[in-house]
């Protein structure tokens, strides 16, 4: 019996592809997960898009749901213009949300639980603001960091902190749908091994393990709603964040 | 929604730390980068949580 609830986020090498300098670009399973929930978004979408009935059905109406939510909420954040930026929002949501969901699925892999896979995607949405926001602007994008209306002999201190709180944004981006995803997989985990402990130990321990039992219903019921959240979140500030990119300057 | 505040918070700290630490390696000013950077981003973690805040109170109201 393996009581180890950190077993479950480790990563297993099917095949080692190719080597740089000793760096291994091997194939793992989260590289299958991945491959994997980026084939079910891309059947999904193409599936239900497939009839393009005037009056949709099912599925159909799941995805015109996504996208007009996810539509929504980019032209509510970032405006009309900020719509250049709707493939971008649309495929993170979709990724974080499909992936949270798969990991709440017994034996499978939470790919958003590794800080790793997260903060991947949290540096391509800062790249993205910074980047575009350079092209687009010019040096005018560093008026971001220039809040109107301060005193001149507080703008050093101003702009400084306004610096380091631009730096943390990947951070908090990253670290936020990390920690949801780790600690929730390994509460249900420990609640999990309470029962299997419990009822070891005669009679009394399996009345006794039906407590936790019910702890894990409840936790898989919450759980589900903080992979749907977080899904929400990560789109949410990835758009509010992009808005400063269209348009910096408070 | 309090998590989401926590994490900003967390975050600026953080980075201000790590900037901290990473000017007194290569200038070799230590303690003070970090002493100076860490009180910056506490600033920059409260903005954030500011900034945050006011986000959501927009959306739904005074109660958040």
């Amino acid at each position: 019996m393996n009581i180890d609830p950190i077993h479950q986020f480790e990563v297993q090498r099917y095949a080692d592809l190719l080597r740089v300098s000793g760096v291994s670009f091997s194939f793992t399973n989260a590289s299958a997960f991945m491959i994997g929930i980026v084939g079910a978004i891309f059947l999904f979408l193409t599936f239900a898009t497939r009839g393009r009935t005037l009056v949709p059905g099912r599925m159909q109406s799941v995805a015109e749901m996504s996208y007009e939510f996810i539509a929504k909420m980019v032209r509510d954040s970032a405006g009309n213009e900020g719509m250049v930026f709707f493939p971008l929002v649309f495929s993170l949501f979709m990724f974080v949300f499909v992936a949270n969901v798969i990991g709440l699925v017994p034996y499978t892999f939470t790919i958003t639980a590794h800080i790793i896979v997260t903060a991947a995607l949290a540096l391509l949405v800062i790249g993205t603001v910074v980047i575009y926001g350079f092209w687009r602007h010019g040096t005018h994008f560093l008026h971001l960091f220039v809040p109107s209306g301060v005193p001149s002999f507080l703008l050093p201190f101003v702009v400084l902190i306004e610096v380091v709180s631009f730096l943390s944004r990947p951070i908090s981006l990253s670290l936020r749908l990390f920690a949801n995803m780790l600690a929730g997989h390994i509460a249900l985990k420990v609640f999990a091994f309470f029962v299997v402990g419990l009822s070891s130990a005669g009679i009394a321990g399996m009345f006794g393990a039906t407590l936790p039992f019910f702890m894990i219903v409840a936790l898989t019921a919450l759980e589900l709603l903080v992979a749907v959240l977080q899904a929400y979140v990560f789109a949410v500030l990835t758009s509010i964040y992009l808005n400063d990119a269209v348009h910096p300057g408070h | 929604m309090a998590f989401r505040l926590g994490s900003e918070f967390v975050a600026g700290v953080l980075v201000g730390a790590l900037i901290g630490w990473g000017i007194d390696t290569v200038f070799d000013v230590a303690p003070w980068g970090m002493l100076v950077f860490t009180l910056v981003g506490f600033g920059a973690g409260v903005m954030n949580m500011l900034r945050a805040a006011g986000e959501t109170g927009k959306k739904s109201g005074p109660k958040a």
